[in-house]
């Protein structure tokens, strides 16, 4: 530390207990930037309860900050007296605002009517700043927890400490702009490069040191030329304490964003600009502000150039169950977890042998935005169903994925895994519809068909499709038939009436011919010893002729109404004679002994077909 | 009388294979679907159908071999030629998941079709005429009976008599609305992939939807090369003949 001037006054010993006072005013360099602070230190020891500090009034400095700060201490005098030492601090923290040789001046203490002067300091200023020769304070915010080379840190930009930095320290710690020193914004990256497809985090701080009322709008760059997504948009303002050059600010995160770079090129992210409202109430100001651009070097992957997934990745993998019955479901859960962009992720497919019917998966994707990572984890679950009973092996699956921390090609997989397919509870080995497409293995159980179609037919009724019965050649023959059969019944019938209602002559002789009928079947009982029967089918064969020739009914009759009606209707006497001998022989053949001789039968049938011929 | 109307109704026309050749055919149609091979199974299933040996477990076989190709315009077609002669679960079961292939879906109301057609599908054609024959000869059998019978014996058969033409003209009836539904109701199948459906018979009409391999049709009306078909929902419009095939 350059000391440009001191003075040290002792004018008063005020009392035995205490030293004496002690006044002067230092500062931590003698030549400045423009750009660069100025502290400036005035002490006053041993100062009386009273001693008012007048403060130097510099002319082309401003005061950026005042900090007061006391101490006190006990120590035992050469006498054995013990002394008690106060020191009060005030901190000045300056910038120049022109060039040139600046004097501050000297600073005064008041107390008890006395008066004690410090010396001015005189302070060389020149244009822009001196950060070749940073200020020992300036040098004590110098570490760098990224490893970033100064010249590739954007421009306003240091690095604090990690335990000052409220934000985990992943932005710079940044200047103090000139003009909008109580209010500015600034952007920075995480990384001054990164690789294709690895994660970026922008942020968005307001630095105030004034009162803040609110936030009204914020407009934030186009990102061409990258994936990205909002990790922290806050609702309201929550500001964080944080000095900057010794300056106290309230520090506001006003957005948060992480970025995957699509392509390979040097980036310039354009500054973002918010519209603010300062002060409280009533009393508020409208303000605009513009935060600084960012620059971002993208590398192209190393060769190959390509990769499944970029980031850090693990895969594991879970089956509900080793062991199943054929055609039950099992799951098998494919899982992908770790740091990158999850949406950019080509799983591989679950490679399943022919003889397992997969579904299309479920795929659930969660993704986290904390602790200045963008993670997430990737649930792709399988449903399995077996279509043959044996053990199959299903291969594990592999990612292979680029580490932009390692900066090399890596890999993750899971491990293969053996399904055990049981035949089902109805004893079947098979699935009975594996479909057209299903291959068997070639080490499983021989099946066939497919489909979900029921199976063929192994037997057929070689028939042609025969013509409906209706409109075969038959069928309206055979419908008109019956009718057809009826009708002609009928016709004849009729005809046969009518043909039947002939003159009572043809009648009569219908009826003649009847009786001759009768006759007929006498005859035939001639030769047989039915004597009784004989004769009375002849008396029938002559009443039945004579009924057909009288056209009366006779049967019943005595001989003697017999002969009456026969002279009525003028039959001859000789004839009537004949006829009734006839019956006559007739009554005898069935009482009389001796008329059972076949000739004596003979005799009486000629004279029946004798006297029938014979009438007239 | 009933042995000769089945023999009559049974009679087929000669084929050109024996029934040791036909059979032989059949099985080896089976083995190439069984080997997967579904153009070499449909392809001796239809030479079976042409030589006239195109029974319903032929045509069964056939549409569910094109089923297994994909060929779902002809496996409608075959399984439902199959359906019209005998109707049975698994031809049903087949054509369920011909329809869930195929690429159409009717949406609306589906009309219902003419309570004939509907009385002729629930009804086996071959039974019903030879019942009809057998009610009507066994009808006028009785009436004579009972026109020859003696007074005391004629009450008992006039009433068989009665019932014999009432049960004959019932089955009479049913064989009617087959002859009605056989030359009025036309259905069709759509056989390729897709059919345009136009507004009027024409090729430059506007298309108004079209129709894809399997849907059947029916079939309302014939202009020039055009058809004039029905959805069930009863949706119309004109498609080619080439695209269709009549079942």
């Amino acid at each position: 530390m350059g000391r440009t001037g001191s003075a040290l006054l002792v004018l008063l010993a005020s009392a035995p207990a205490f030293a004496e006072v002690e006044f002067s005013m230092l500062s931590d360099r003698n030549k400045v930037g423009m750009q660069d602070l100025l502290r400036v230190d005035i002490v006053v020891a041993n100062a009386p309860t009273d001693a008012q500090v007048q403060f130097p009034a510099p002319n082309g400095f401003e005061v950026l900050q005042r900090h007061e700060s006391t101490e006190m201490s006990y120590s035992v005098g050469p006498g054995g007296a013990g002394v008690i030492k106060q020191v009060r601090r005030y901190t000045l923290t300056m910038r120049a605002v022109r060039t040139g040789t600046l004097t501050i001046p000297a600073a005064v203490l008041q107390a008890g009517g006395k008066t004690w002067t410090t010396a001015p300091l005189s302070i060389e200023v020149v244009k822009g700043t001196l950060d070749a020769e940073p200020s020992p304070r300036q040098r004590r915010h110098a570490s760098n927890p990224f490893g970033i080379p100064p010249g590739m840190l954007p421009p306003g930009f240091g690095f604090p400490d990690d335990d000052e930095d409220p934000f985990s320290g992943i932005f710079p710690q940044p200047a103090i702009p000139r003009g909008d020193s109580d209010i500015f914004m600034r952007m920075s990256v995480d990384k001054p490069e990164a690789w294709v497809g690895e994660q970026v985090i922008i942020t968005l701080l307001l630095y105030s040191r004034v009162d803040l009322s609110s936030v009204d709008t914020v407009q934030m760059p186009k990102l061409d030329g990258f994936w990205s997504q909002d990790m922290k948009t806050p609702s309201q303002l929550t500001p964080e304490h944080k000095e900057v050059e010794g300056v106290p600010y309230n520090v506001f995160v006003l957005r948060k964003k992480v970025l995957f770079p699509l392509r390979p090129g040097d980036y310039t992210i354009e500054a973002c600009e918010a519209d603010l409202t300062s002060g409280l109430m009533w009393a508020g100001h409208r303000l605009h502000r513009k935060s600084n651009e960012a620059k971002l070097k993208v590398k192209p992957l190393p060769p190959p150039g390509k990769a499944q997934a970029i980031g850090q990745w693990r895969l594991s993998s879970q089956l509900s169950q080793s062991q199943v019955a054929l055609g039950d479901p099992v799951t098998f859960k494919l899982v992908l977890e770790g740091k990158g962009n999850l949406e950019a992720v080509q799983l591989p497919k679950l490679d399943v042998p022919a003889s397992i019917k997969t579904f299309d998966p479920e795929t659930k994707d969660q993704t986290n935005l904390a602790k200045n990572a963008f993670t997430g984890t990737r649930t792709v679950e399988y449903t399995l169903v077996p279509q043959q009973t044996g053990e199959f092996t299903v291969p594990g699956v592999t990612l292979q994925y680029f580490d932009p921390e390692r900066s090399r090609y890596t890999e993750t997989r899971t491990d293969p895994f053996t399904l055990t397919v049981t035949p089902s509870a109805n004893g079947q080995t098979v699935a009975p519809v594996p479909g057209p497409v299903a291959v068997q293995a070639p080490d499983v159980k021989n099946q066939l068909v497919g489909g979900g179609l029921k199976q063929l037919r192994h037997g057929a009724q070689f028939t042609a499709p025969a013509a409906p019965v209706w409109s075969r050649p038959f069928f309206l023959p055979l419908t008109g038939a019956p009718l057809a059969l009826s009708v002609a019944f009928a016709l004849l019938s009729a005809l046969r009436s009518s043909l039947g209602r002939q003159t009572p002559e043809s009648l009569k002789r219908q009826q003649a011919k009847a009786a001759r009928k009768r006759l007929a079947s006498a005859e035939k009982l001639m030769g047989t010893g039915a004597t009784t029967e004989f004769y009375g089918e002849v008396e029938r064969a002559l009443l039945t002729f004579l009924e057909a020739k009288l056209g009366a009914a006779v049967t019943g009759m005595t001989r003697a109404e017999l002969a009456a009606r026969l002279a009525t209707h003028g039959v001859p006497e000789a004839e009537k004679n004949r006829l009734l001998a006839v019956f006559e022989r007739c009554d005898l053949g069935r009482y009389a002994p001796g008329m059972g001789e076949p000739s004596a039968r003979k005799a009486a049938l000629d004279d029946a077909a004798a006297a029938m011929e014979a009438f007239p | 009388m009933i042995a000769l109307l089945l023999s009559l109704a049974l009679a087929q026309a000669p084929s050109g294979y024996t029934p040791e050749e036909a059979k032989a055919l059949f099985t080896e149609a089976n083995d190439a679907y069984y080997k997967q091979d579904y153009a070499a199974a449909a392809e001796k299933y239809e030479r079976l159908l042409k030589a006239g040996l195109g029974g319903k477990d032929v045509l069964f076989n056939l549409g569910t071999a094109y089923l297994a190709s994909g060929d779902l315009g002809r496996a409608v077609l075959a399984l439902e030629r199959a359906r019209k002669l005998s109707r049975d679960d698994d031809i049903e079961a087949n054509l369920a998941i011909a329809r869930q292939k195929q690429g159409d879906q009717v949406v609306g109301a589906e009309t219902e079709a003419p309570f004939l057609q509907r009385l002729a599908e629930a009804m086996d054609e071959p039974v019903v005429s030879i019942g009809f024959l057998v009610a009507w000869f066994a009808a006028f059998a009785l009436f004579w009976r009972t026109v020859a019978a003696e007074n005391g014996k004629r009450l008992g058969l006039t009433l068989a008599t009665l019932t014999a033409f009432v049960v004959s003209a019932a089955l009479g009836g049913a064989v009617a609305a087959h002859a009605w539904v056989a030359h009025t109701v036309r259905e069709a199948v759509v056989m390729t992939p897709t059919a345009k459906v136009r507004e009027f018979p024409g090729e430059n009409a506007r298309v108004a939807f079209e129709v894809h391999g399997g849907l059947k049709v029916r079939v309302m009306e014939e202009s020039g090369r055009f058809l004039r078909v029905r959805l069930p929902n009863a949706l119309e419009g004109w498609t080619e003949k080439e695209g269709v095939e009549a079942l």
